[in-house]
């Protein structure tokens, strides 16, 4: 092998393909943005935004019961829910845009978003 | 297309046999590779790879498309998966690295070397796959996520083909068919 054998094109094509992977990287792991404001969506009714700005605590009458969400700056989570599963409450603090919280008995959604559009959603 | 001074029908039997050859060089790569259990799944080397880069630095671009599409064809034959997802997510890469390669034949072997060509390709490879899996076959809005660690690997991979390509082109054997084209134009 021997240095001769690489041409100033090789050298381009591997800084380049070498900028795509960086690239690459970079945006599809850098965090989605911190969230701003959280959307409550509920069967029925318009999507109510409410600021991240500071820390309170919003009682959402559904058909199960209510839905008690905690706001913090730059969070919010499903602090109680009806759902015997606790699936809502599980899904933790959401705080990277996108996140959703899932309150099925009360056909409510949660998701924070940023001030960026990333991902529109992540779900596991 | 003239390669050789001599009757062309002899010529394009010569040119067709060489083909097959290759072909069929390549069809035994990919089924080899199919054998090595992969530690993470849709990374593999593409040593069959060079056999296309050989085939269009020595014979030509169309040359490497028949190579190329034969052995996708072949290989998915020999494999049971001919019209399955993995055959048309080969094709797909196969079509991809072969497009990228025609752009970039014009360059070589002055500009761009075997590596360059090799990277190139594994990149547009990956690509290709990839965007057929998300159009297609898995439209998931997360697939994205997989990408980078997939071209991180399409730059090694490819990277490693190129160096072999290279020494595969350096043999004798290879280099008195690439010095023909070149001493009868």
């Amino acid at each position: 092998m021997s240095v001769g054998l690489l041409r100033w094109g090789d050298a381009l094509i591997g800084v380049l393909a070498a900028g795509i992977v960086a690239t690459a990287f970079a945006l599809a792991y850098t965090p989605a943005g911190e969230a701003r404001v959280l959307v409550i969506s509920q069967a029925g009714a318009a999507p109510q935004h409410e600021p991240l700005d500071r820390a309170r605590v919003l009682e959402v009458a559904g058909p199960a019961g209510i839905t008690r969400i905690e706001i913090e700056p730059g969070r919010a989570r499903c602090a109680d829910s009806p759902g015997r599963q606790n699936i809502c409450e599980a899904s933790g603090w959401l705080q990277a845009h996108g996140e959703v919280a899932v309150s099925l008995p009360n056909r409510l959604t949660l998701q924070v978003r940023g001030p960026e559009p990333g991902f529109d959603s992540m779900h596991y | 297309m003239g390669a050789s001074s001599g009757d062309p029908q002899a010529g394009g039997d010569a040119r067709d046999r060489a083909i097959a050859a290759l072909a069929a060089i390549a069809i035994g790569i990919q089924i080899l590779e199919a054998a090595i259990p992969s530690p993470v799944p849709g990374i593999k080397p593409g040593l069959a790879n060079i056999v296309t880069l050989i085939t269009l630095l020595v014979l030509g671009w169309r040359a490497a498309v028949a190579v190329t599409l034969i052995r996708v064809v072949g290989s998915s034959l020999l494999l049971g998966t001919l019209l399955s997802p993995a055959f048309w997510l080969s094709l797909a890469g196969a079509v991809a690295s072969l497009v990228l390669l025609a752009a970039l034949r014009p360059f070589a072997p002055r500009h761009v070397g075997p590596v360059g060509l090799a990277i190139a390709a594994a990149m547009a490879h990956i690509t290709g796959q990839f965007l057929l899996a998300w159009a297609i076959i898995i439209p998931h809005p997360n697939l994205p996520l997989v990408l980078p660690p997939l071209l991180l690997a399409a730059l090694i991979t490819g990277s490693l083909t190129g160096i072999l390509t290279a020494q595969v082109l350096a043999d004798p054997r290879i280099q008195r068919h690439v010095r023909k084209p070149a001493s009868s134009p």
